[in-house]
């Protein structure tokens, strides 16, 4: 048998005070779509820079070969040369220029020491066609959507003839018909001899595109499967080492309750704290009215004529296409964008007509953005920095003064509920995997007491174990009498969990559905604005 | 700990510590080893007098760069604060000697002056979202004109027949004695946070650090503070210069670690999208530290006219560079996020001890400028080749 076209034998990689990959060994043969699966921790990354040149030779132990040769990569260009590009979830795209140009960065074919525009333009329209790709080789890469940047960046890639192709989350931003379009892509490549190291979290895509799968698990590369052999709970249960039975705990929230139940519940609670805080159906902690809004005054309007209740200890799920607005619709609630036209929104009886986002804290309105790394963290500082940020002035005494032993205990209240992995509090925060990101996030979010608690896709790009915390939260949440709005693009999470779904579609409600109603066909055609043809 | 994190940590220290020995073996080596001829002659660089002069050019440098270190927290720059320093100057100068005000009620509207450019400049960055860099540049620009009319590119002196609030600040010394008692009492409220602290942390059940070591450290600290009056008594006694810059370094320190106005500083230039998603109102944080600092950059406007006697055209030039260098040689981010007082007291350190010395060594002005643009480039460049993964 030839020897594999990349192997990695006993790859260990320490960090000051983390071992990120204790015994990782794979093998890869030429023409396989080989997939890594395992949760956000689990070494994936880590192993991705070592094989792409990023941590360079020397700063590992173990061995990595290229057609059975051990090699050292001492950055980028080594592992490019030795036919390895990586294609990671940050574009190394430059939104100003074309997709030419883009194409051929820092290559650009030259006449002298002019640039050939002609022949750029040529040749990469040749290879645009070739790759079924119809786009115009002068189009701003800005213009494009994420699917299609992807897209190019595996046309450069594939230009620079590439032997393996590594892709991480490749699929973690795109609607599903722009997957499908990945996916007969990458198929197509591998029927052209292409080699591809595919690295995903979402396991079906996993099971149709890949040959043969390796799981890593805290490190070390547990087993490899091929795909014939595999299932999601197979797989999932070597990423996590313990088998899940549930994927969608949902258990329903205090709206649901039985009277008597209810009751019993907030026994110490009387008064008129108490009755404001009863849910029932006709009373809702947010209501929003025939709401209206515009990117900025003067800007046309992007959300249109929306109306919806919220309840307590209810979750109401919103799904949609991407650019459906719901995003903006969360973030226009929470105060952060937008220009209102018109509508009125109601938070807990009152009106919340100018909303900033600490107006929203203070009132109980919370969001957890679906970019952490842009919108949720701090990365340079540390858990505790992060998690009490929003919640400050429950800690500031006379004079200004934060009083940082009750904080640090809040903090690690907070640590320790949401389970976060790390040596403590101190640990600073962009050296955390996202599962681990995401839940100091939404411990920022709930620290302040929130009532209504927004939050955009939680679960995206992170792993089996850590989504599984966050539907915990959901439940603990409801059942305290919180109430949740779930943005999600994934269908059976957002069927799994919400009590009710209202689907997005153009900046307008498409659909709403009670549970019983919930079909992911009756749900899709109201995202695509066929609610009534289904 | 590796190589790596020793140097980063004693980089500075022994930078410092390089500096005063390149120069007290330039300047003091016949005082303190004899010229071989059996003679000693007299000390310079560690004459009680010059550790005054050096001290104060500290005091009015780092009151400045303490402002500027606020600023570059937020991931902002000022490049006004020179020409503001000569402006709030001259103002009080044209004002005491030409109009005969009274001279702290001068000096109180050239700092209501200073408070109104910089809230000013802080609202255009934020409401109109021009970034600072281009505000604070027109502002180094329109304060250096405004400065020269009010002067009238003239030189005015800082006191008339007799000494004034404003011509003490830097010829004013502490008695020996009111020092003394200065640094009791800095010891007795120091002890107090010490305890207060401890207690608080018992009070909520976390660890509390080994007692003796708390109190070896405080011990070790007051000392050096007696030391340091005890250094200065030698001379004429604390200069009021450095008092006002330990009250701000202390209201500085306060701030940035211990209120919520701190922590929104170090997250705005952290990540300023994720601040505002916090909840932060960060057009207020930032119009906030623009007025903290237009206090600065008057209390320096102060310090420095005042030490140079008179107010003319060349007042406050490049002082902003000067302040800008001093936090990040001490180890501020220019990006922001990152830096502590410590760091920009140490920083100010290292450039007021080479300007010292050159001064002493009598450098050519031009020599002058490149040893410390140097200074500069090398001290940024060590702190980013050590922090790189």
């Amino acid at each position: 048998m030839p020897s594999p076209l990349l192997e990695v034998r006993n790859l260990v990689k320490k960090f000051p005070g983390v071992v990120a990959l204790k015994n990782v060994n794979f093998e890869l043969h030429s023409g396989e779509v080989h997939a890594l699966c395992g949760e956000n921790g689990a070494g994936k990354s880590t192993l991705i820079k070592l094989l792409g040149g990023i941590y360079p030779s020397g700063s590992y132990a173990g061995e990595i070969l290229v057609d059975g040769r051990p090699v050292g990569f001492h950055g980028i260009r080594d592992a490019e040369h030795a036919g390895i590009s990586v294609i990671t979830q940050e574009f190394a795209l430059v939104d100003a220029l074309s997709v030419a140009e883009n194409i051929f960065l820092g290559r650009a074919p030259r006449r002298g020491l002019r640039v050939d525009w002609l022949e750029m333009h040529q040749r990469a329209a040749a290879l645009l066609k070739d790759f079924g790709l119809n786009l115009e080789p002068e189009t701003p890469v800005g213009t494009l959507g994420i699917g299609q940047k992807q897209l190019i960046e595996i046309v450069r890639a594939m230009d620079k003839k590439s032997r393996v192709l590594v892709l991480d989350e490749p699929t973690a931003a795109l609607t599903e018909q722009e997957v499908a379009v990945l996916l007969d892509h990458l198929r197509r490549l591998r029927a052209q001899g292409t080699t591809c190291i595919y690295i995903s979290h979402k396991l079906d895509e996993v099971l149709a595109i890949a040959d043969r799968i390796t799981v890593l698990r805290d490190g070390a590369s547990i087993t490899t499967l091929a795909v014939q052999d595999a299932t999601i709970p197979l797989i999932i249960k070597h990423m996590v080492g313990r088998e899940i039975t549930d994927l969608f705990p949902r258990r329903p929230g205090w709206s649901a309750l039985t009277p008597t139940r209810l009751e019993a519940a907030p026994a110490g609670q009387r008064g008129e704290g108490a009755a404001t805080l009863r849910p029932s159906n006709d009373q809702a902690v947010l209501s929003v009215r025939h709401l209206n809004v515009a990117l900025a005054k003067g800007k046309p309007e992007v959300l249109h004529d929306i109306s919806f209740e919220l309840r307590a200890g209810e979750v109401l799920g919103f799904g949609g296409l991407m650019g459906a607005g719901r995003t903006e619709l969360l973030m226009h609630l929470f105060g952060a964008w937008g220009h209102r036209l018109g509508g009125e929104v109601i938070l807990k009886g009152g009106p919340h007509a100018h909303p900033t986002p600490g107006g929203s804290i203070r009132r109980g309105l919370v969001l957890a953005s679906e970019d952490r790394r842009r919108y949720g963290l701090i990365l340079a500082q540390e858990i505790g920095f992060n998690l009490s940020l929003s919640s400050l002035r429950e800690f500031t005494r006379c004079g200004g003064r934060i009083d940082a032993p009750a904080e640090q205990v809040r903090n690690q209240h907070f640590f320790d509920s949401l389970r976060v992995k790390a040596p403590g509090q101190h640990t600073r925060a962009g050296t955390l995997s996202g599962g681990n990101q995401q839940k100091v996030v939404l411990g920022k979010a709930l620290m302040t007491g929130p009532s209504v608690v927004m939050l955009d896709e939680p679960t995206r790009g992170i792993d089996v174990g850590a989504k599984l915390e966050v539907y915990e939260l959901i439940n603990r949440l409801t059942a305290e009498g919180e109430a949740v709005i779930l943005v999600s693009s994934e269908l059976p999470e957002l069927m799994g969990m919400s009590d009710r779904i209202i689907m997005l579609h153009e900046g307008a409600v498409g659909g709403e559905f009670a549970r019983a109603d919930f079909a992911q066909e009756k749900l899709l055609a109201a995202a695509m604005g066929h609610a009534h043809a289904a | 700990m590796n190589v790596r994190t020793l140097l980063k940590t004693f980089s500075m220290p022994l930078a410092l510590a390089g500096i005063w020995l390149f120069f007290i073996w330039k300047l003091d080596h016949d005082a303190l080893l004899g010229d071989g001829h059996g003679g000693y002659g007299r000390l310079i660089f560690l004459s009680p007098r010059n550790l005054t002069q050096l001290i104060v050019q500290f005091s009015i440098i780092g009151t400045l760069a303490l402002g500027m270190f606020m600023i570059l927290l937020t991931g902002q720059i000022d490049l006004s604060a020179g020409s503001g320093v000569g402006l709030i100057g001259g103002i009080t100068s044209v004002l005491i000697i030409q109009q005969h005000w009274s001279a702290p009620l001068a000096m109180l509207a050239a700092f209501a002056g200073g408070l109104a450019l910089w809230s000013l400049m802080g609202t255009l960055i934020v409401k109109e979202r021009i970034p600072s860099f281009i505000i604070t540049l027109g502002g180094m620009l329109i304060f250096r004109g405004f400065f020269w009319m009010v002067i009238q590119n003239a030189t005015i002196p800082v006191k008339g027949l007799s000494d004034n609030l404003f011509s003490l600040i830097t010829t004013y010394y502490l008695p020996a004695n009111a020092g003394f008692v200065l640094a009791g009492v800095v010891a007795g409220a120091l002890a107090l946070l010490q305890w207060r602290g401890r207690a608080a942390r018992s009070a909520h059940g976390l660890p509390v650090p080994p007692a003796g070591r708390t109190w070896l450290r405080l011990a070790l600290i007051v000392g050096a503070i007696f030391f340091m009056v005890d250094r200065f008594n030698r001379f004429n006694g604390l200069p009021a210069t450095f008092l006002i810059l330990s009250a701000t370094a202390a209201g500085v320190y306060f701030l940035t670690r211990h209120t919520p106005f701190g922590r929104y500083l170090y997250a705005i230039g952290g990540n300023e999208e994720a601040a505002v998603l916090s909840g932060i109102n960060v057009d207020r944080v930032l119009i906030g530290v623009y007025v903290l600092m237009g206090a600065t950059v008057a209390v320096t406007g102060f310090m420095q006219t005042a030490y140079q006697g008179s107010s003319s055209t060349t007042v406050g030039d490049l002082m902003e560079l000067d302040a800008i260098a001093a936090c990040v040689i001490g180890g501020t981010a220019l990006k922001g996020g990152r830096g502590t007082v410590w760091g920009v007291l140490f920083g100010t350190l290292i450039m007021t001890s080479l300007l010292n010395g050159m001064d002493l060594m009598a450098v050519e002005p031009e020599k002058r400028m490149i040893a410390r643009g140097i200074v500069l480039v090398l001290a940024v460049w060590l702190d980013m080749r050590l922090s790189r993964p």
